[in-house]
């Protein structure tokens, strides 16, 4: 039945929302009637709590209209109301099953209501609310109820992290996975964290280990969602943080201009105010230091344990009934964190076996599993069957091209991270599929040959070796590498760094006459000053030489430098890795570069990075010498190793990365070669005046007074052309001279400045 | 389909008017089923014995399904088919529906928004027979109270009414149901305007939905309580049940013989949710004199104050509520002498 309608005689008496309306303005006055309606609403309260599944829409008045007026004005008489939200807390959670879906809503909505006007805390509405979400059959309520959790989660949240609350519903979150693994409610803590993750709320580790739990619980939904996660998770807060970023786009500038020239009111008042402070706080935010925030993956209390259990509850356990693709899932997961934190799950390789063939359902996401799994810490001999497996199955000349190509390029995924898991029989043979007729094989096989070239050159035939490789073998700069051993850190390009600083500490003593080396101690201790004072500011190049000049605080030239007059000879001597006094001796310097890498690492290490911090200026500037010499072309072998490594593992290895290449073999369509021809070029042609229109509409400049006048409406400039035509002679040639003055001293108020 | 020329004419067959002649009697139509039969004897099995309209108990049914009828009209007429049906109920049979159905049905239609409605009900009500109204007391409290309590000052003067008749056909059991004492006390409190808290130095205005009303109804008002303070706080003339006196081997027999109350044990409420001071039961009329000390008896003395200085017919119905109040509370205060 719906509502019945309403008399207008009985809306006078009856009208709720006209008594909120004045109670609000002056709670003193009307507390009598206010009183009237609280007995009301108790008596409708206990008529209801006899049969809670009926209606009560029959009256005029419903206890659903009482609920909603009580909530809005309780806050005015705390006294009278004290029991109020208790009696709502219990009927939603005693009975929301039975309720009505209008007044179940409208309880709802009016704990929300009294916790917004700070009735009831947080910690008593999450508390009511979470247990109903878990219960209830109901989907729509469930979704409201979620929104309302979330939201309110949000709220409590936005001043300041409300660490009290958060820990609360943290540990009932983890409570409701840990109580009953089996149980599917688990879903809601998973949905609850991963939205709060996603909007930064929650960034600690209590937030992982919830999901931890998640993913070791038994029921598939909750495990999908705990591993998805972990394995989506921080991209899609990433994502969402870049959202939020450019939502509006605010022109202050025009908003100001409009604001001088349209109507004044309040509303275009505060519209202005609120973009003013919507510039204000976008600039503080743009200012602001990146907020930290680690990945899910590495706030892992206990990786290697998370990572076994997980293997063995839910992939090699043959009692775990998972479908294929959530299976799939965890793996995944777990090869992610075998390859991210080089933890040691030696059963996971040999699980692999098993699934390694062209006929297994998606076997490209096995092959970045196994890929993703490697390290440089996995025992090659445990690798070594794996690999023989995939090129027996992959890559032969009956196989299909595609299946080759994927092949190829999972065991190059697989030997970037463990090269020596490869013998040179095996190798050898691969290699020559390089000169296969299909594309994709083709590629993948050069890009196993160009990975051994430069990780492991003497597996490789001599005439495949290559030029760089094989000077490097015959050199000795290039050698294999043992398992485990690891390189020791270094900074890239610092010696860019030091010798232009030394290039800019001669010039500033030249510019002051001072001896080039020798330096005095105030001076360097101003120039310390210096260094922290401009700790953020790009120094942005060699010509400003009054910000960078750093003057070395190497000790031995002190020592070395006799009180000599004469500068020149000593400073050479003195400078042993610095900067060179004149550009030919610059290409001289810069040609000895590759054998002094060669020397061994001790005399490398530079002394800025041992006595020195470096400043973010300093880091910025080191990155543009790096990028000017193009150090990357120079960079030996085992950095760009390094260097691909480094991306590998924080990325992980998908399913895409395995198929590209035989993706390349295919033939693209007619559409979509047009598609990429066309790229995202502009559809529509556009005239030069059109792109400079906009152009400056883009700037946020207006029009010329030239285009206004022409842009004018006819019918507005009639009478001013009649007027004109009646104008004496002697007017005419006033305004005609008064023309011609005004065009030569430039504009009425002349050009000529103040 | 059917692109041949036999299966065009077949198909126009289907929708060909048939011709109607005189004398020849309708055709029937191609699909017509033949469902005559033959048999030797026929046997029905539920054989309805009036023959053309449906018995009183089926109609006063349907009629109470139809008090949640979206027109007032309708409410109305079932109301009043109901009352005739009860009229004329003939003594000593029992009534068409028992009253055990008809009220939960009809007490929702106290706080109908239609003036015909409420009137035909109380109607209904009156004539309802007077045994049967204690057992449902409380719930017909309940809705009264809501009444009272209501915005609109129609309903809120004919829940009056209604507690008039409630009082008049089981006034013990109302007074005396769980939160029927405190609760329809601090209700007149807050109808009449006279509660005590609201204790500003401030001219009170005049209340929103006029709860303080014309006089006419305050003086409505003011009956009611009379009537109401009387069942409570006036001791029945009824004299105890009186077993020959002396029943030598049996004392107090009184006490221990069976209550003649439904629901004897309500008191202790054992299976609903816990009461406070408000909702519960006060059967003896000492407790209710020590509540209504407690709670409503400055504020109503005040409140008579203010409307014997009014005279009139207000200032009439304000003595003789005073007259009330001090025929029942006269022994409670003797007590309270005794006791110091």
């Amino acid at each position: 039945m719906g509502k019945r309608k309403v008399g207008a005689l009985e809306k006078v008496d009856a009208d709720l929302a006209n008594l909120q309306y004045k109670v609000r303005r002056d709670p003193a006055s009307y507390r009598d009637d206010f009183q009237n309606q609280y007995n009301q609403y108790e008596t409708f309260r206990e008529l209801f709590l006899q049969n809670p599944s009926t209606t009560d829409d029959g009256g005029i008045v419903s206890l659903r209209d009482l609920i909603d007026f009580i909530s809005h004005v309780a806050n005015c008489y705390p006294d009278l109301t004290a029991k109020f939200p208790d009696d709502l807390i219990q009927i939603i959670s005693l009975h929301h099953e039975v309720l009505e879906s209008e007044l179940r809503d409208k309880i709802v909505g009016s704990l929300v209501l009294l916790r917004n006007k700070d009735v009831i805390d947080s910690s008593t509405l999450l508390n009511t609310l979470f247990p109903i979400l878990v219960s209830t059959p109901s989907k729509s309520l469930r979704t409201l109820l979620f929104t309302k959790i979330l939201s309110d989660l949000r709220s409590s949240n936005v001043k300041a992290t409300n660490h009290k609350l958060n820990r609360t519903i943290q540990t009932v979150l983890y409570n409701l996975l840990t109580s009953d693994r089996a149980s599917p409610k688990g879903i809601w803590a998973v949905k609850i964290t991963r939205e709060l993750w996603k909007r930064q709320i929650w960034t600690d580790s209590k937030a992982v280990e919830i999901m931890k739990e998640a993913s070791l619980s038994d029921n598939e939904k909750v495990i999908t969602g705990g591993v998805r996660f972990f394995l989506g998770g921080d991209k899609e807060r990433e994502e969402m943080a870049d959202d939020t970023d450019d939502d509006e786009d605010v022109d202050i500038g025009k908003l100001r201009h409009q604001a001088e020239i349209n109507k004044k009111t309040k509303k275009k008042d505060r519209e202005l105010k609120r973009a003013a402070a919507t510039v204000k706080k976008r600039e503080k935010k743009k200012n602001a230091p990146h907020p930290l925030n680690f990945s899910a993956l590495h706030l892992l209390h206990d990786p290697q344990g998370f990572a076994e259990s997980l293997f063995s509850k839910h992939v090699q356990n043959s009692k775990a009934k998972l479908a294929l693709e959530s299976k799939i899932l965890v793996l995944q997961l777990v090869s992610r964190l075998v390859g991210l934190h080089k933890l040691t799950v030696i059963t996971l390789y040999s699980y692999f076996l098993k699934y390694l063939t062209p006929r297994q359902a998606s076997v490209t996401s096995f092959l970045a599993c196994l890929a993703q799994a490697t390290h440089n810490l996995v025992p090659p001999d445990v690798l070594e069957p794996l690999i023989q497996k995939i090129a027996n199955e992959f890559v032969s000349e009956a196989a299909a091209s595609e299946v080759a190509a994927a092949g190829l390029n999972a065991i190059r995924e697989i030997c970037v991270r463990q090269p020596l898991a490869m013998n040179d029989t095996l190798l050898q043979d691969l290699v020559m599929y390089r000169k296969s007729k299909d594309k994709g094989t083709m590629m993948a096989a050069k890009g196993l040959l160009s990975l051994y070239r430069e990780v492991g050159a003497e597996l490789l035939k001599k005439r495949d070796r290559g030029k760089d490789a094989a000077m490097g073998l015959r050199s000795g700069e290039m050698k294999e590498r043992r398992f485990g051993e690891e390189e020791t850190g270094e900074v890239e390009g610092i010696e860019l760094l030091e010798k232009l600083k030394d290039e800019e500490r001669r010039k500033k003593r030249e510019e002051l006459g001072l001896p080039l080396d020798a330096p005095t101690d105030d001076d360097e201790e101003e120039d310390e000053a210096d260094n922290w004072k401009n700790w953020d500011v790009e120094s942005d190049s060699s010509n400003d030489s009054d910000g960078w000049i750093n003057v070395e605080s190497d000790g031995e030239d002190i020592n070395i430098s006799d009180s000599d007059d004469d500068s020149k000879p000593p400073a050479k001597k003195a400078r042993l890795s610095s900067g060179p006094p004149d550009a030919a001796d610059a290409e001289k310097e810069n040609s000895t570069t590759p054998s002094k890498s060669a020397e061994p690492e001790a005399k490398k290490i530079s002394k800025l990075l041992t006595h020195h911090v470096l400043t973010p200026a300093d880091l910025k500037k080191l990155q543009e010498l790096k990028v000017q010499s193009s150090v990357t072309s120079q960079l030996s072998s085992f950095k760009k190793r390094q260097a691909l490594a480094a991306k590998h593992a924080d990325e992980g290895v998908s399913k895409d990365d395995i198929e590209a290449p035989a993706k390349l073999g295919k033939k693209m369509t007619r559409e979509e070669k047009i598609a990429g021809a066309k790229g995202d070029r502009e559809e529509h042609h556009k005239s030069t005046t059109a792109i400079r229109k906009e152009k400056k509409a883009a700037e946020g400049k207006s029009t010329t007074n030239k285009e206004k006048a022409r842009k004018k409406n006819f019918l507005m400039t009639l009478g001013k052309a009649k007027g004109k035509q009646k104008r004496s002679l002697v007017d005419v040639r006033r305004t005609l001279k008064g023309h011609i003055d005004r065009s030569k001293r430039g504009g009425k108020r002349g050009n000529k400045g103040m | 389909m059917g692109s041949s020329a036999k299966r065009k004419k077949e198909k126009k067959q289907d929708f060909q008017k048939q011709k109607l002649r005189v004398g020849k009697g309708k055709l029937k139509a191609a699909n017509a089923t033949d469902t005559s039969f033959k048999a030797k004897s026929i046997a029905l099995k539920q054989q309805s014995l009036s023959a053309n309209a449906p018995s009183v108990e089926a109609q006063c049914a349907h009629h109470l399904a139809l008090l949640n009828h979206k027109s007032d009209t309708q409410r109305r007429d079932s109301l009043a088919f109901l009352t005739t049906a009860i009229v004329n109920n003939a003594p000593g049979t029992p009534l068409p529906q028992p009253s055990s159905v008809i009220l939960p049905a009809v007490q929702r239609l106290v706080l109908d928004g239609s003036n015909k409605v409420r009137e035909q009900l109380l109607k209904l009500l009156q004539s309802l027979p007077k045994g049967d109204i204690a057992s449902h007391s409380d719930q017909l409290l309940l809705h009264t109270r809501a009444g009272m309590t209501h915005l609109a000052a129609e309903i809120r003067v004919f829940a009056l009414d209604v507690l008039e008749w409630l009082l008049g056909a089981a006034a013990d059991e109302v007074v005396s149901c769980a939160g029927g004492w405190v609760k329809m006390l601090k209700c007149f409190l807050g109808l009449l305007g006279w509660q005590t808290d609201t204790s500003g130095k401030w001219s009170t205005p005049k209340s929103f939905g006029k709860a303080g009303g014309d006089t006419k109804v305050q003086v409505k008002q003011m009956g009611a309580l009379a009537l109401f303070l009387k069942a409570g706080l006036v001791p029945l003339t009824v004299a105890p049940i009186d077993l020959s006196g002396n029943g030598f081997p049996l004392w107090q027999t009184e006490h221990h013989v069976l209550s003649q109350r439904s629901n004897a044990y309500a008191h202790l409420n054992l299976f609903g949710a816990p009461r406070d001071e408000e909702a519960e039961m006060y059967e003896d009329r000492e407790d209710r004199q020590r509540v209504f000390h407690e709670r409503a008896e400055l504020a109503i003395v005040a409140g008579l104050e203010q409307a014997t200085k009014g005279g009139g017919e207000l200032g009439r119905a304000a003595a003789h509520l005073r007259k009330i109040v001090k025929e029942g509370m006269a022994d409670y205060r003797g007590e309270e002498i005794a006791q110091q």
